[in-house]
Parts: structure tokens; sequence; C-alpha cells
């Protein structure tokens, strides 16, 4: 037996293909039992990816949201820190710079900054509740992160509608802060699309994450911190401050995605808008092995699942939640331990080998 | 034949075990006499632990077979095998801490009928275990407050309360004072009397020659050859392991001490639940020399070094001081950049990141104390090349650079360690049990470079749980016993027996009346 790669490659490869595999495999039992063809789901997720100028606008806008989340939460666990509370980090970064967008009359350029800086503050200091909860009381970051998503969803949806003052809401079903100024809005680069700036902006933050772990010391700590923490101590790195450190940069660039989700597509700030994006990001992240470079191509991935799914919905009989489905298992699938599946089939294959040895042998 | 193989409780035949390339077994074939006690000698790495793990099932063998009793034995899962008699004690006890003593020998094997334990019928089983081989053990006590030597105790019930014939004991002597070794050595005996047979696995030649009727010696995956004790000398026995002449014997260097470097008055230490671990060291160390700690695990050693390397918070009124500065409360990053290095006690769970690279874990500590150029720049090239120093100074077998630290053996992992410590040019260095279970050739190696270390100028400050490291290696010997240090002369004043009687909590006064 040849062995051209490594055994870790090796491993990789199977986990990668073995899990896509699978996936399909059962999505296409699903859909099958929906009473649809799998192979027209797939054609129809295309088309409603790339079918028209608007789609691809869709999916590029998906892509620059699921990258940030995706960076949140690969920034997070990276260095072993579990920050479930992107979500409600999303929320309070949406919040803010939507009203801010409507209220302050700034040029353009600087207006949209503004409101990005004050989005980033904002999930930043979201993310600092539980940072300082865990460093003073030792509260696990994992409760309090997941419990403060539901205190921001309420929070932003009882903020707007004490900012609009009752008065304001016209619609009792969806409440929404009023649109944003012209100002404020992110240029859109594929005119009557919902491809805006934002794409470039998760480009920049994805490279300079990548730069960060790869040619600076504060990286390599950041690195060494989640890979063995008392490593990280006895080498002199200081873990507290690097804990904040990691708190801060998540819920930050989850603010941040907050704030160009308002800017970029939605111009307002609607309750309960995100639909779970903040999961999409520990999702993304885990497929990506927390790699900024590998969330950027599984972003991708995931935008055209997202925006190929509502197109789906429309097409067939089949619903949105499935892709969702797909998705998760997905995820699933990747976190078996396979190094134990392929040490195991080895042994078999060579087990097998002497026995047929044996066989011929005698 | 019938006779002959009767003779024999355990065989294996031309037992092969590959891991990838490396051929951790190959082709052994061992013969164990019944009720004897048979000790497997090898270095790390020889393939001994990895023959243990074939005979108890953890590992399937990729060819050959197991007999017991001269039948073939055909082995599915390690049940199988505690159920064919083959009991193990690991070096690295398999203990529940809340559980009574009781309830830890009993686990997975419990007398009763269905979901419902029969308590009286297990303990009645257990007090009979005991008296039967003389073991002492306090069966309704929890286990966190008992020593090393009898939590070794219960392992050895536990085995027993198996059904195990055949014990194989993995490096049994590691945790235990000399007192405590004499006292397992004695229970072996008493096993073997009552008809058990025992393998020793080790690396310790001196403690093993005075118990065990035949000796295996293992070298790189193959079989040497089996000896009886009065057919070799240590010496001989220690050749055959390492395949070279080895000095067990380090080569000690004179020392000049000159200005103190570390001075530590009155420390006190609680650990996180209040208790006072460290109650009262005063302590100097002085560049040039070795100041050597010994004790028993747990004597205080622990918890003395994190609040002397910032890991740990200390009381009030304690003193450390650096080259006259106070020290106490900074933090490891400080104290690197103040010239102060640490090797930990364990390199796999503090000492090195198993997945990152070797450079990862070359520059760890570096990288504060000296800094790259520009000072928030991950500089590779300079990463690299102080990595290489280290591997290159420290004979680290590797291969490569990024491959990972987990990839190499324990001994070449510590040579990295120590090596990136060592290349630092600290003026104190802290280590802690430098020579844990590695093979001789590394430990000698070590051994040379701590001492050179030492004459150069550097103050070092040696915690080993290795009494014999510490008396080879220090200028001054003291002993740590519940918190306390205690004076242990000077290099080579005392006998190790001497000094294994003050760990235990002996004065030293008391044993020269």
């Amino acid at each position: 037996m040849k062995r051209k790669f490594s055994f870790n490659t090796q491993v990789n490869i199977v986990r990668y293909a073995g899990s896509l595999l699978l996936t399909f495999l059962f999505g296409a039992m699903i859909i099958s039992m929906q009473g649809e063809s799998p192979l027209a789901a797939v054609r129809y997720i295309f088309e409603g990816s790339f079918g028209n100028k608007v789609n691809l606008g869709n999916v590029l806008h998906w892509f620059a949201s699921c990258a940030m989340v995706g960076f949140a939460a690969a920034v997070a666990f990276k260095s072993g820190v579990m920050n479930l509370g992107l979500e409600g980090q999303l929320y309070m970064g949406a919040w803010i710079s939507a009203i801010l967008g409507y209220k302050l009359a700034l040029p353009p350029v600087i207006h949209p900054l503004v409101c990005i800086l004050a989005g980033m503050a904002a999930g930043l200091l979201w993310g600092l509740v539980p940072a300082l909860m865990k460093l003073i009381f030792q509260v696990n970051e994992i409760i309090t992160t997941l419990m403060m998503n539901f205190i921001a969803i309420l929070l932003t949806d009882y903020l707007t509608v004490l900012f609009l003052d009752y008065e304001g809401i016209t619609n009792v079903t969806v409440v929404k802060t009023p649109t944003i100024q012209k100002t404020a809005q992110l240029t859109v680069l594929i005119k009557g699309t919902s491809a805006t700036t934002a794409i470039l902006i998760a480009i920049v933050v994805g490279i300079v994450l990548h730069l960060l772990y790869h040619y600076t010391v504060k990286g390599y700590e950041l690195k060494q911190v989640g890979e063995n923490l008392r490593f990280a101590k006895m080498g002199g790195v200081n873990a507290t401050q690097t804990f904040i450190s990691i708190f801060l940069l998540t819920s930050m660039i989850a603010g941040m995605c907050g704030a160009l989700e308002v800017l970029g597509v939605n111009h307002q700030f609607i309750t309960s808008f995100s639909s779970n994006m903040g999961w999409d990001g520990v999702m993304i992240a885990r497929v990506a092995v927390n790699n900024p470079l590998v969330v950027m191509a599984v972003s991708f991935f995931w935008a055209i699942f997202k925006a190929g799914s509502l197109y789906l919905e429309r097409a067939t009989e089949l619903n949105r939640y499935v892709i969702n489905l797909l998705q998760a298992m997905l995820v699933i699938f990747l976190s078996a331990d396979y190094s134990m599946i392929l040490n195991k089939y080895y042994a078999f294959v060579k087990r097998k080998k002497q026995r047929l040895e044996i066989k011929e042998g005698t | 034949m019938g006779q002959e193989t009767e003779k024999y409780v355990l065989e294996t035949r031309n037992i092969c075990k590959s891991f990838g390339a490396l051929k951790a077994n190959d082709n052994i074939s061992l013969k164990v006499k019944r009720q004897s006690i048979h000790a497997i000698l090898g270095e790390n790495g020889a393939g001994k632990s990895t023959l243990m793990n074939i005979l108890t099932n953890i590992h399937k063998p990729d060819s050959g077979e197991i007999l017991i009793d001269g039948k073939v034995m055909k082995f599915k899962n390690p049940r199988d095998a505690a159920k064919a008699g083959i009991g193990m004690v690991y070096q690295e006890f398999m203990l529940a801490k809340d559980l009574t003593v009781l309830e830890n020998i009993i686990i997975g094997y419990e007398e009763g009928s269905g979901p419902l334990i029969d308590k009286k019928k297990n303990r009645e089983k257990c007090e009979e275990l005991c008296q039967k081989y003389h073991l002492d053990l306090p069966l309704d006590e929890k286990l966190t407050e008992l020593p090393v030597a009898v939590l070794q105790q219960i392992e050895i019930a536990k085995v027993l309360y198996r059904g195990a014939e055949i014990i194989i004991m993995d490096e049994p002597t590691s945790a235990l004072t000399p007192q405590g070794i004499e006292g397992l050595f004695q229970a072996l005996k008493e096993l073997k009397a009552q008809g058990k047979t025992i393998l020793l696995i080790t690396h310790k030649l001196d403690e093993i020659f005075a118990v065990s009727d035949a000796l295996t010696i293992m070298r790189d995956g193959k079989l040497i050859g089996t000896f009886d004790p009065y057919e070799i000398d240590q010496q001989q026995a220690a050749n055959l392991m390492v395949g070279r002449e080895v000095i067990l014997e380090a080569q000690k260097l004179p020392c000049h001490p000159k200005d103190v470097v570390l001075k530590i008055e009155g420390l006190h230490v609680r650990d996180s639940e209040g208790i006072e671990r460290v109650k009262g060291v005063d302590l100097t160390v002085r560049a040039g020399e070795i100041v050597g700690i010994a004790g028993v695990a747990g004597a205080g050693q622990q918890h003395f070094i994190e609040a002397l390397f910032g890991l740990r918070g200390a009381e009030k009124g304690s003193v450390v001081e650096f080259k006259g500065e106070n020290i106490l409360g900074k933090h490891p990053g400080e104290l690197r950049k103040h010239g102060i290095g640490y090797v930990p006690q364990d390199r796999i769970a503090t000492g090195c990141n198993t997945k990152g690279s070797l450079w990862e874990n070359a520059i760890m500590g570096y990288h504060r104390a000296k800094g790259f150029t520009p000072k928030w720049r991950l500089n590779r090239k300079q990463a690299d090349t102080f990595t290489r120093q280290v591997l290159k100074a420290f004979d680290v077998k590797h291969q490569s650079i990024e491959e990972p630290i987990g990839s190499l053996s324990g001994g070449n992992i510590q040579k990295l360690i120590v090596g990136r410590e060592f290349l630092q040019d600290c003026d104190l260095l802290i280590i802690e049990d430098p020579t844990r279970g590695i093979d001789v050739g590394a430990i000698e190696y070590i051994w040379a470079k701590i001492i050179e270390f030492a004459s150069k100028g550097a103050a070092i400050l040696l915690v080993s749980h290795e009494l014999n490291e510490v008396m080879q290696l220090s200028d001054h010997i003291y002993v740590m016993y519940n918190g306390q240090l205690q004076d242990g002369g000077e290099h080579g004043e005392l006998s190790e027996k001497e000094i294994g009687f003050i760990m235990t909590g002996g004065k030293r006064d008391e044993e020269k009346v």
C-alpha cells in the first residue's frame, strides 16, 4: 500500500469527503421522502444562487454575513473561548447602527463608518459582560453568553418600541426602526442587487485575521492559549489579558456583522431579523476548523445554500428548513473522530491481508 | 512437551506490532514462569508498554499468539484478557477519587443481582481478599486523603478481586519512597507465595534486581534476552538496555557559588481550597550552584514552584527576591523577562502543546523573554533559527521543524523543553522532574547539560521526585516534607536511605541516633 499523504491529510480527506457524501445521501433521502427529486432540488438551489443578477447578489450578500459571523466564532473557538453569544452581540450592533444611521446627519463614507464603529462598540460591550463575569465570578461563559442572547433579542425589541414611542408602530406584526439615511447606506456593488461593500469589508477582515494568526506574536499566543492554556501560561502569556482580548475581538466582529446587515441590506432594524445567523457562525467555524481563510470558502457555500433555499421553497413543496437540516447534519458528520475510524480500517485491512497470506501459504 | 509448557503460565510467540513505520514489537517471544516475579526492562520506547497492552488486549497484535497455561488465547477485547487472568496496574492509577476504597476495588465487577449491588457480599469478598494477601486497606475511606503507596495497594487489590493470576505492573516504583518500595516488594513476594505471577515493567535497574526471579531486556522493539538475576550485574543489564556503555552516575563538576540569586523567606502558600500547602520555606540559591529539593509527590513542591513562578498567589508576608528585587506577585511573562526560566514537571500537560509544531513549542517563553524584532511581529526567520539552535544543541531527533511535537518520543520532547529554557541564557532556572519517564540516554544528556549550565554561572533550583537525581546533581540537598524544607546536607553527605528517612517525616538527627 502506497501512502502518498501523511496520516493527518488522509484523515482530513476522509473527513470532508465522507461527511459530504453522507450529507448528500441523507439529504437525497429526506427530499425523496417528501416527494421531490433530489436532483431537481440541487438544480433549484443553483438557479436560486446563480440564476440571475439578483440571485447572485443575494449569494454575495449572504457570503459577507456568513463570513463575518464565521470569523467571530472562529476567533473565539480557536483560542478556546466558547462565545455562544454571537447572536446577541449581533443584535446589539445592528440596533445601535440602525439608530445612528437614522438619527445622525453625516456625509457619506463617514456616516456608515461611524455606524459600523458604533455597532462594533455595542457588540464589544455586550461581550464584555460575560467576560467580566467569568474573570470575577468564574461563571462559565457558555452559560452567560447563551443567556445574554435572549436578553439582547428582547432588549432590542423593547428599545425599538421605546424609540418609536408607540406611535411610530404602524404594523403590529413587524416592529422596526425607521429607514436609515441615504448617507449611511453602504454602496451597492452590483446595481439592483443586495451586493454591497460589506463583501469587501468581510474579505478585508478575513485577511487581517489571517495575517494576525500567521505573522504576529499576539496571534501566536492566541493560538497557543487555545491549544494548551497551561503551556501558554507557563511560557509567560498573560492568560487574563488574552482571554479579555479574545472576547472583545469576537464580540466586536459579531457586532460589526450586525451593523453591516443593517447598513447594507435591511436599512433598518427589524426585530428578530437575524434568523439564527449567530448559530450559522458557530457551524461555519466548526466546518472551517477555525481558520479564517477556510471560513471564507465555507461561507461561500453556506451563502449558496442560504440564497438557494429561499428559491427552493418557492419553486417546490420543500421547506427551507430542509437545507438547515442538511447543514446541521454536515457539521455533525464532520465532528466524528475520523482518525479512529481510519486506524480501525487500516488494522482491518492488514489483518485480512495476513489471513489471506496464511491461507495461501498452507 | 506437555510438561515443558506447564512450567510457563504465560507465553507469547512471535508477537509483532507496528504503528505506522515504527516497529514497536518485533517478533517478541517471551516465556514467563509460573509463580515468579519477572521484570521487563527497557528504555522508553523499547516496546515494553506495547507488549503489555497487547497482553491486556488494549492493542491487537499484527501477528503472533499469546498462550496462557499452554493454551492459545483468542482475546476479542480487554475484558477477555481480564477473564483469562491477566490484570494490569498502571503507572498512572485508574482510580475514582470520590469513591471509597471498597467501591474502587469492586467497580465494574460488583456482586449482586441485576441492577442491585449486594453490599454485604462485596464487603465480605474484599475483606477476605485483603486478609489472604495481607493488604491492610481502609475499605470505607475515600481516596482523596490516602498516600500513593496505599493507592497502589488498592490497584493491586482491584486486579486480585477481578481474579487475576498474572499481575502486570507498569513502573510501580516511580511514585514511591524508598520505604514504600520496600513495602511494595514485600507485598509482591507475598503474592508470589500465594501462587500469583508478577510482571514488572520498569527502566529502573537498581530496584528490581533485588526482587526479580527473571529479567527480560527489550531494546528497540526487540527482545534482547531473558536472564537470571545472578547471571548478569546491573552494569551489564544497563548496557544491554541501551546498547552502549552508560554511566549511571552524573559527572559532577566542582561548584563555586557566587552571589545570591534567589532568596526566599517565610514563603507560605495556600491552595484553592484554603489549605496551607507550603508552610514557611526559607531558601537561598546562589549563582553557579544547583540546589535540589527531594520529596514524596504531594509534599508541597508543586504549590511551592507555582508560587515561585507566578502561577499561584502566595500569602502575605512571604518574601521572594531575585537578585535583591521582589518578584512575588509578578506573572511568568515578567519573570521570564527578568531572566528566570522554568521547566515544568508535566511535559505533556504543561511543557508543550502537542498539537503545535516544533518551532511553536520551541519559541514559547523565548518569544516573551528575548522577544522578536520588531516586537509585535512573529519573525519566522528568527523563530526558526532559535528552534534549530535548540534542536541541534540538545540533539533532538526530528524530521522537520513543522512536524507536531506530539510525534516525537518523550525523551526528545523533554530535550526540546529543557533546551528551549537553557538557550535563553537565564540567570535562574527552576527545573521540575527533568528526566521523568525518559530513557537512560536522554537522562544522561540532560544531566550533563544541567551541570554544565550551572558551571557557567547560572543558579539552578531542581525539584525532583527522583531521589537519585537530586542526590546526583545537587550541591546542596533539601527535602520537602509536609510543606516544609528539611536539610538534606551537601552533595554526598547523606546516604539515599538517610534522605529517604527524612522524606517520610523523619528528622535527620533521629536517624543518626
